[in-house]
């Protein structure tokens, strides 16, 4: 008899896995089960994506011309608010944190479900709630306000204002509901062995992120309802007309929405962690640094809100002061760049489609971040300050950064999700394309705005007119390689190959249970080690899967829990 | 020949990435540009280096375990956190002592008042002269102090490399010093972009078609860059800088009321595109932020009190004077009241203005048909 045992689960019975043991439109919509919330969180989100991604194809189809090609102004302000209201409410905020964050922190830590399923359930509901009130914003008189809300202009407009932050102010409860259930799930069931620093480091993300959402999002709702307060009943709090301060209110809305910044790009950051290391098959290099600069760009993120408005007409000093704290911001994102790069030293590197994005996003990434510099020294910002560097700037964060993370998290835990594996050639070229797009979208937009060419411009001077059209091509590059992608996800639901267990090699406990997943997660609490040890792997070409050799032991209870959930019949 | 290229390269690269330089702050926010600009450089380098070339020099066959299992290094990872600070401090102080500059406008420089309002400019040169076009001098540090009667809006002139927002309720300031004066267009290319102006684009001058102002001078831009509404994109006006004082007190005194020989009602053409008028009012009976001046003058409308008025002299003064009076039913009551910034002359001459746009208008008055 062998000393050793080999960790391979093998397949999950039709009544295990969770996308099948319990059928009709009913089991999903009162399911209380993490992975389906999961999933109904990841279909709003892309939904939401979709629509946000056509307006902003429309935007730059739009400034083909300088003169503008498609739409009135009105039109194009209320297309350009929405791009950015759907997709930073709708999409970037919940897109990892509540589509992936919901599916995989339970299974990270081993446990069977969330702290609160229920509040979990809530949370998706209220984000549909939200999703609602922009859309009715939306056949309703529009809105243009920008996603910003900015006072007097939004309480002076004739648009949908107060649907809209309504809209935002539900969505922000949805986000709360999510980031201190994940708070209370990491704190109390973390299984027995994993230790603050034996978590994979997504968890960390996600636990910082969550942090944010609760302490952060409040005052987001604070300043939206004050702001509905103003509209429907002048009470004087923004609008200089009753005494009020606008720039009070770039204060509070900045106060949120600079930290919703590190909830857009903090779970990027853990995906990347997850994907550089396991795809490289090495220790992550700098687990700790990695860890702790998670919690310190969370911390210091609250601290940089002012450096929204350096134009605004804060006193010297204060700007002074708001632009030396935002330098150490760079730090902890740098530490990070850094030790991702390390860790791609001497590895054993595997140029899977996940593996490709993530290296996309590091290099898009340190772009974003390094630009960020540009805007944090005052002098020079006082010249870039609402110019299209700022529009360039932000998308090679958000986008270059958090959707490009969001996809490869995407391809690497989809054979997890759905129990399929999607053609390698296809997500390595829908890679390369958007990679490509992307650049030729956002690198013309730097040198626009340093030209001068200020954002939100309906219609624009024709020195600018070649490089806008360069970021319009760019950009519907970029839509076809997102096309391609959603089509090689889709193409692998109906005839991927069947995935294994373990397809990358991996060695978190997501990857310890079946693709995917039984409805329970774990039949028992698994063993926990180092989650970045790589040691005991081995690839077993056999079942086409990756193994991990573990010691003999011997389990309690003894007992394996029932096949079928007791919903669908399996108490008896 | 070296010096040369790279002399060159570095007019190559400005150009490439700025407008042209025409203030005092120009150059440092420039030089300071460039130089976040090869940190950049310095750190992008190796990094892309590294990713890439590791990203392809380790790929292994599935399985086949890594070289190094190395977890962490301590000296390394201390040493690449805390010294790109060093840049940092450098950088940050750069920035701040550039901003200060811009901060505090030098003692006795010139003042401009200027408002915004959705969307155009005023500009304030003093004495009831007003212009939405900015006129300096070259050499001469001049401050502006700036209001906004509506939402937030923001100045900037990329050309001198200065910006600041507009907040209503309260007055910000900004100011630089031209260094650059704008060039005078020859006589014969005024005279050609006007004629063409008259007959194709109905009198309406656009000074980007022509590159010079309507007075013939070459000039910079100047953007609203704080989003404010439908026209946003549209608000933009010139800023004109004066090799001399002389020749700007010229241009002011061509400005400072209805020089001689024109009519009233060619004269209120002139207040109504260059008050800011034409942003809200159209011409043409399109609906805009106001009533159209359209055959206006001499019909009834309702207010949203209910009541009736009768569009007469008088009113057209008082909502002139103080828009908020009387408020016509289906606007808001958003217009700035223009009480002390019109002569009794201009509010005659708008007055003739809108009489020639009105259909029972006597021949009288209206020497010029409206457009």
């Amino acid at each position: 008899m062998s000393t050793t045992n080999v960790l391979n689960p093998g397949y999950a019975s039709d009544s295990e896995n969770y996308l099948k043991n319990s059928t009709g439109i009913l089991s999903w919509m009162f399911t209380l089960d993490h992975k389906r919330i999961g999933i109904m969180y990841l279909i709003g989100i892309l939904s939401a994506f979709a629509l946000g991604g056509a307006l902003a194809l429309a935007i730059r189809a739009h400034l083909l011309e300088p003169d503008g090609t498609l739409f009135t102004n009105d039109q194009y302000n209320q297309v350009f608010t929405l791009h950015g209201a759907i997709m930073v409410f709708l999409f970037i905020i919940p897109s990892i944190p509540a589509a992936l964050g919901n599916f995989l922190v339970p299974v990270m830590l081993g446990a069977k479900d969330v702290a609160f399923p229920r509040l979990n359930l809530c949370s998706f509901y209220l984000w549909v709630c939200g999703a609602v009130f922009f859309i009715c914003a939306l056949l309703g008189s529009g809105l243009d306000t920008g996603w910003t809300f900015y006072t007097p202009y939004s309480t002076t407009t004739d648009t949908s204002v107060i649907l809209a932050t309504f809209g935002a102010f539900v969505l922000g409860f949805s986000s709360i509901f999510t980031g201190l259930n994940f708070i209370v799930t990491i704190n109390t069931m973390r299984p027995p062995g994993m230790t603050w620093f034996k978590m994979p480091l997504f968890l960390w993300a996600t636990y910082s992120t969550s942090i944010i959402q609760v302490l952060a999002t409040p005052v987001l709702g604070i300043t939206l309802l004050l702001l509905i307060a103003e509209r429907t009943m002048k009470i004087g709090i923004f609008d200089p007309e009753y005494n009020g301060d606008p720039v009070t209110y770039q204060h509070f809305f900045w106060f949120y929405s600079h930290p919703a910044v590190y909830i857009m790009i903090l779970p990027a950051f853990g995906i990347i962690s997850e994907l550089i290391a396991v795809h490289s098959h090495k220790h992550i290099f700098g687990y700790r640094f990695i860890a702790y600069s998670s919690v310190a760009i969370a911390l210091l993120g609250f601290l940089v809100w002012g450096h929204h408005m350096f134009t605004s007409g804060m006193s010297a000093l204060t700007t002074i002061i708001f632009s030396a704290l935002t330098f150490t911001v760079s730090v902890p994102s740098a530490i990070k760049v850094f030790n991702w790069i390390a860790t791609l030293y001497k590895g054993s590197i595997s140029l899977t489609t996940p593996m490709c994005y993530a290296i996309s996003f590091i290099f898009l990434f340190t772009i974003g971040g390094l630009t960020g510099l540009f805007l944090g020294v005052l002098s020079v910002d006082l010249h870039l300050h609402d110019t299209y560097f700022i529009v360039a700037h932000f998308h090679y964060v958000m986008m270059g950064g958090t959707l490009i993370a969001f996809l490869g998290g995407l391809f690497h835990w989809w054979p997890k999700m759905t129990g399929r594996m999607f053609s390698e050639l296809g997500g390595r070229i829908s890679c390369l394309i958007v990679f490509i797009g992307f650049n030729m979208t956002f690198l013309p937009q730097f040198v626009l705005g340093s030209r001068g060419m200020p954002r939100r411009y309906a219609t624009y001077d024709p020195e600018f007119t070649l490089l806008h059209q360069w970021s319009s091509y760019g950009s519907f590059i970029l839509g076809m390689g997102l096309l391609l992608a959603g089509i090689v996800l889709v193409v692998s639901l109906y005839n991927g190959k069947k995935a294994p267990s373990n397809p990358w090699g991996a060695v978190t406990l997501e990857w310890q249970c079946t693709s995917p997943p039984p409805f329970y997660n774990f039949a028992r609490p698994p063993v926990v080690g180092d989650p970045y040890d790589f040691h005991d792997l081995r690839w077993d070409a056999l079942t086409e899967n990756y193994v991990i050799d573990t010691p003999p032991r011997k389990v309690a209870p003894e007992t394996l829990p029932l096949g079928t959930p007791a919903h669908a019949g399996g108490q008896d | 020949m070296i010096v040369s290229n790279a002399r060159l390269l570095a007019d190559f690269t400005e150009t490439f990435w700025f407008p042209e330089s025409a203030s005092t702050f120009s150059a440092e926010v420039d030089s300071t540009y460039m130089m976040v600009l090869w940190i950049c450089i310095l750190f992008m380098v190796p990094i892309t280096f590294c990713l890439f070339y590791f990203s392809f020099k380790y790929i292994k066959r599935k399985g086949e375990p890594a070289e190094s299992q190395v977890s962490h290094h301590t000296v390394l990872e201390v040493a690449w956190s805390v010294l790109p600070c060093f840049l940092l401090v450098l950088m940050f102080v750069r920035g701040s002592i550039g901003y200060i500059d811009q901060r505090k406008a030098p003692e006795g420089s010139d003042t401009v008042s200027v408002k915004a309002f959705k969307w155009g400019w005023t500009m304030d040169y003093g004495n009831g002269v007003f212009h939405p076009e900015l006129h300096l001098v070259v050499g001469r540090p001049t401050k502006l102090t700036m209001r906004s009667s509506d939402v937030i809006h923001s100045l900037f002139v990329p050309a001198f490399r200065a910006k600041k927002d507009i907040v209503p309720g309260r007055y910000n300031e900004m100011w630089f010093d031209p260094s650059i004066a704008s060039v005078k267009v020859s006589d014969e290319k005024l005279a050609a972009a006007k004629a063409e102006t008259k007959e194709k684009f109905a009198n309406v001058f656009d000074p980007e078609r022509y590159q010079f102002t309507e007075d013939g001078y070459t000039y910079f831009d100047l953007y609203c860059t704080e989003y404010c509404g439908r026209d946003h994109s549209k608000m933009q006006t010139v800023v004109v800088v004066h090799e001399t004082d002389e020749d700007l007190k010229a241009w002011i005194k061509k400005y400072s009321g209805r020089p001689e020989g024109t009519t009233p009602a060619d004269y209120g053409a002139l207040l109504y595109s260059r008050r800011g008028c034409a942003s809200c009012h159209s011409i043409d009976g399109s609906k805009r932020v106001g009533p159209s001046f359209q055959a206006l003058f001499g019909t009834e409308h309702g207010l949203v009190s209910g009541e009736n008025v009768k569009v007469d002299e008088n009113y057209v003064r008082e909502s002139i004077l103080e828009p908020k009076a009387k408020v016509v039913a289906g606007y808001n009551p958003v217009m700035p009241a223009y009480k002390g910034q019109l002569s009794d002359d201009d509010i005659e001459s708008i007055i003739a203005y809108l009489k020639s746009l009105a259909p029972t208008a006597a021949p009288a008055t209206t020497a010029a048909a409206a457009p």
